[in-house]
């Protein structure tokens, strides 16, 4: 069975420039925004002077 | 002397086979032969292997046998016949990386993990197959083909370091090299009935390793015995100008470690996070904790973060930084992924870079947490691995679908998390019976604790010895 051409995104969709079918576009924009959702509670609760390296410090900081 | 009988080699770890060698009691050729022969077996039932390289290995396992008759001082895994995922740069060769896309030139340099088995004189047999860019914890590949695994070729290996797990569990290799970014070493291990071990973030260089998601990439070993994932994390481990993130703290002698007592360690068990995998699944986390009992351990409760919340902080870590990484081929050669990689590799371009900066900046704090609540009473604490007792290739046959990231996400609920965390963790395979298929639970210890991960493992090994995976017959 012949596949259909995929019709270009909206240029103002995040992503636009990937070539998607609808399904798996709006399926990408689901799981984005329900992790979205779940980091905005995080962001709320990180100390401002939160830095990426905090990790690495973090993980080296118990080891004797 | 007493010379090795070819049937013991299948079930022989390699720090046996290495002291064997070297005594003179089997030729690292004679090994090497009978590791490509059973690589051989293990590939047709399984899928195991990307290209068997019998050449090359007979011509080092020669120079290794060479050197020892003219009493060279060798490695501890001379001429030791290994295998490993076919994602490490080797001077001369491209590495398949599971995928239609790759490098085009070869390599001018070894990757630090292949430099350093070359030294300790370990000889690589073969490249072993692998999800597609590592990026996938079912074992299928769209490209390649699927793994299959050696206790039912129905069903899936795990993945995506498929390849070693089947070509350790059927006893070509004592062991072989694996990348864990959310599950890799773990899942595969357990779905073959073996060990491995997850270092801590940092702890081995990955310079020249095929990058998936840079911030939580993890290199580490398959095996079937403990005391070769102590020896060869012992090898591969330390700092390494390639590669910033490679720890500078002193790699202990992880050997030496395993010997200490166990009696008294306590292990956690969060029983709201173990409680979200299947029943039988959770009876895996009880008969492991049963033999760790056996051993002399306590068990313990313990409660980690929100699960949930972990486990999204740790995607919107992965699937832009793996995005980032593909995102020139994404665009340009989007028709040469397959469907899986592909869908997958487009979600981390919905993602903001907020989101993905908070994930990291967060990052410590949960970490911290962690230790000071999590790990607060506890040595150790213990989690499944799979969700599900073992599927189908079938079953997980999702391919591209939009309910991919979802599908997949159940298989990897327990694993993320702890890559999020940065943390060691050791795959225990469950004490199995008759046609019980197999199964794993990861032990989970504080950053850098892999020596005491050893010790526990060594422990659990003397109650529930390694196997070779069989077929069973339902």
């Amino acid at each position: 069975m012949a596949t259909a051409p995929i019709q270009p995104a909206d240029p103002s969709e995040p992503a636009a420039y990937l070539e998607m079918p609808p399904e798996r576009r709006a399926g990408a924009k689901v799981h984005a925004a329900m992790l979205s959702a779940t980091i905005k509670k995080v962001a709320a609760e990180v100390p401002f002077q939160a830095d990426v390296d905090d990790f690495r410090r973090v993980l080296t900081a118990g080891v004797k | 002397m007493a010379q090795v009988k070819h049937e013991d080699l299948p079930m022989m770890s390699g720090c046996a086979l290495g002291r064997a060698i070297a005594a003179g009691e089997i030729s690292s050729v004679a090994a090497t032969e009978a590791a490509l022969a059973r690589l051989d077996v293990a590939h047709e039932r399984t899928h195991c292997t990307i290209a068997r390289e019998g050449d090359d290995a007979l011509a080092a396992a020669k120079a290794v046998d060479a050197a020892r008759a003219k009493g060279a001082k060798l490695g501890p895994l001379a001429g030791v016949p290994l295998a490993h995922k076919d994602m490490f740069d080797r001077t001369g060769k491209i590495a398949s990386w599971g995928a239609k896309i790759h490098a085009e030139k070869p390599a001018t340099s070894d990757a630090t993990v292949i430099a350093k088995y070359k030294a300790a004189g370990a000889i690589q047999i073969a490249a072993l197959h692998l999800t597609e860019f590592a990026f996938g914890p079912t074992g299928h590949n769209y490209v390649l083909g699927h793994a299959r695994n050696p206790w039912d070729p129905t069903r899936i290996t795990g993945g995506s370091s498929a390849g070693t797990a089947c070509a350790v569990a059927m006893g070509a290799i004592p062991a072989g090299l694996g990348s864990d970014t959310a599950g890799s070493l773990r899942l595969p291990a357990a779905n073959c009935g073996i060990t491995s071990i997850k270092p801590t973030w940092g702890r081995v260089s990955r310079a020249g390793a095929m990058p998936l998601a840079a911030c939580l990439d993890t290199l580490g070993v398959i095996a079937r015995h403990v005391e070769d994932l102590a020896l060869m994390l012992g090898i591969l481990a330390g700092p390494d100008v390639r590669d910033p993130a490679a720890s500078s703290l002193p790699v202990p002698d992880y050997l030496a470690e395993m010997a200490a007592p166990v009696k008294g360690l306590r292990v956690g068990l969060d029983a709201k996070v173990a409680g979200e995998a299947h029943a039988d699944v959770q009876a895996m986390v009880e008969a492991v904790l049963a033999v760790l009992g056996k051993a002399g351990l306590e068990t313990r409760s313990c409660q980690f973060p929100d699960w949930m919340t972990l486990d999204h902080l740790a995607q919107a870590v992965q699937l832009p930084d793996a995005a980032a990484a593909h995102a020139h081929w994404l665009t340009t050669r989007p028709n040469d992924y397959g469907p899986q990689v592909r869908a997958r590799l487009e979600i981390g371009h919905f993602i903001s870079g907020v989101d993905h900066m908070t994930a990291l900046r967060a990052r410590g704090t949960y970490l911290q947490r962690t230790l000071d609540q999590t790990f607060k009473d506890i040595d150790i604490a213990i989690l499944p691995i799979t969700a599900d007792p073992l599927p189908t290739i079938a079953e997980l046959d999702v391919a591209g679908s939009p309910a991919v990231q979802a599908t997949l996400g159940r298989v990897v609920k327990f694993c993320r998390p702890i890559s999020y965390l940065g943390l060691p963790t050791l795959t225990l395979p469950i004490p199995r019976s008759g046609k019980q298929l197999p199964g794993g639970v990861q032990i989970i210890g504080k950053p850098y604790t892999e020596g005491l991960l050893f010790r526990i493992g060594a422990a659990y090994q003397k109650l529930v010895p390694p196997e070779l995976a069989r077929p069973l017959e339902h």
